[in-house]
């Protein structure tokens, strides 16, 4: 089982940028890689259990299960069910925190899954690298935050 | 029941975070609201159900018992066992997470006490302010200063 984590702080309150995110099928829109995506069945994105089919700038197609969402915590937890990359039994939650003192929030994104031992590496820089932290240093410069 | 519960952001890495708060009885050197503190019974202070006793600059003297101490999830858990300042019931916590983008910190520190009737917003800003945002500026000043 590999495992991944990454961490940034957003200037924003965690309710301002969990409204941007908790949206399952927003990728498009706060995401630099997603060229667009659809809710599969017309299910509302909100619904646990529905399923984003989503296209990636690079061509790759991408399906994606909601198996949790929270609006106390402000957390979501999805399995992919078809991806390119070469990975099985891929879950990964991304939880917003408050920075109380700061009026900022505290987003963290973390994922298990497995693979075969040689493209373990690869794949801990390519999902950890590539996909979480690229996204998250975009949600940051959303809101106002360095490069 | 009062929930206090605030968090920030430390320029500097977990190590050096949690090296500096793990141990119980290290308040003494980073806090300035203390004044003197020891561990009691002659147990070192990263021994679960360890008590720490110390005075205030103030003058006030409390009993706190460590309830958990985990060097994975970088948390620990206390509680008041006897207090001059009237906080009852007094349970808290604290975990650092790394800020895995730039290097940093983020720690989050929160408790839920009892107090006399009337004295509820006081405590509550003491705890705040006196206590966590104290203690957050102290380590601030400390590592990155």
């Amino acid at each position: 089982m590999a495992e991944l984590y990454r961490s940034d702080v957003i200037p924003a309150t965690a309710t301002r940028v969990w409204s941007v995110v908790r949206d399952f099928n927003a990728l498009p829109l706060w995401t630099p890689f997603v060229a667009s995506s659809r809710i599969e069945g017309g299910m509302p994105a909100d619904r646990v259990g529905c399923v984003r089919n989503f296209r990636l700038r690079d061509g790759g197609v991408i399906r994606e299960k909601l198996l949790m969402l929270d609006d106390h915590a402000h957390a979501c937890t999805y399995a992919i069910l078809e991806a390119p990359m070469p990975v099985t039994n891929y879950v990964a939650t991304l939880r917003l925190s408050p920075v109380a003192r700061d009026g900022a929030c505290f987003a963290e994104w973390t994922a298990e899954f497995d693979c075969a031992a040689a493209d373990e590496p690869a794949l801990l820089r390519q999902i950890g690298d590539g996909v979480f932290a690229t996204a998250l240093t975009h949600l940051r410069q959303r809101f106002g935050g360095r490069a | 029941m009062i929930k206090v519960d605030t968090s920030t952001i430390i320029d500097a890495p977990i190590e050096d975070v949690w090296a500096l708060i793990r141990d119980f009885n290290s308040h003494v050197h980073w806090h300035p609201a203390i004044a003197a503190s020891h561990i009691e019974d002659g147990r070192t202070g990263d021994a679960v159900g360890a008590i720490r006793a110390f005075h205030l600059t103030t003058g006030e003297a409390l009993r706190e018992e460590l309830l958990s101490l985990s060097d994975a999830e970088r948390s620990f858990s206390y509680r008041i066992l006897t207090s001059d300042v009237p906080l009852l019931n007094y349970t808290a916590h604290v975990t650092l997470r790394p800020v895995t983008a730039s290097a940093r910190t983020y720690w989050r520190w929160w408790s839920r006490f009892d107090t006399a009737p009337g004295q509820e917003a006081e405590l509550e800003q003491t705890v705040r302010e006196g206590v966590y945002h104290a203690g957050f500026d102290a380590v601030s000043a400390r590592l990155c200063g």
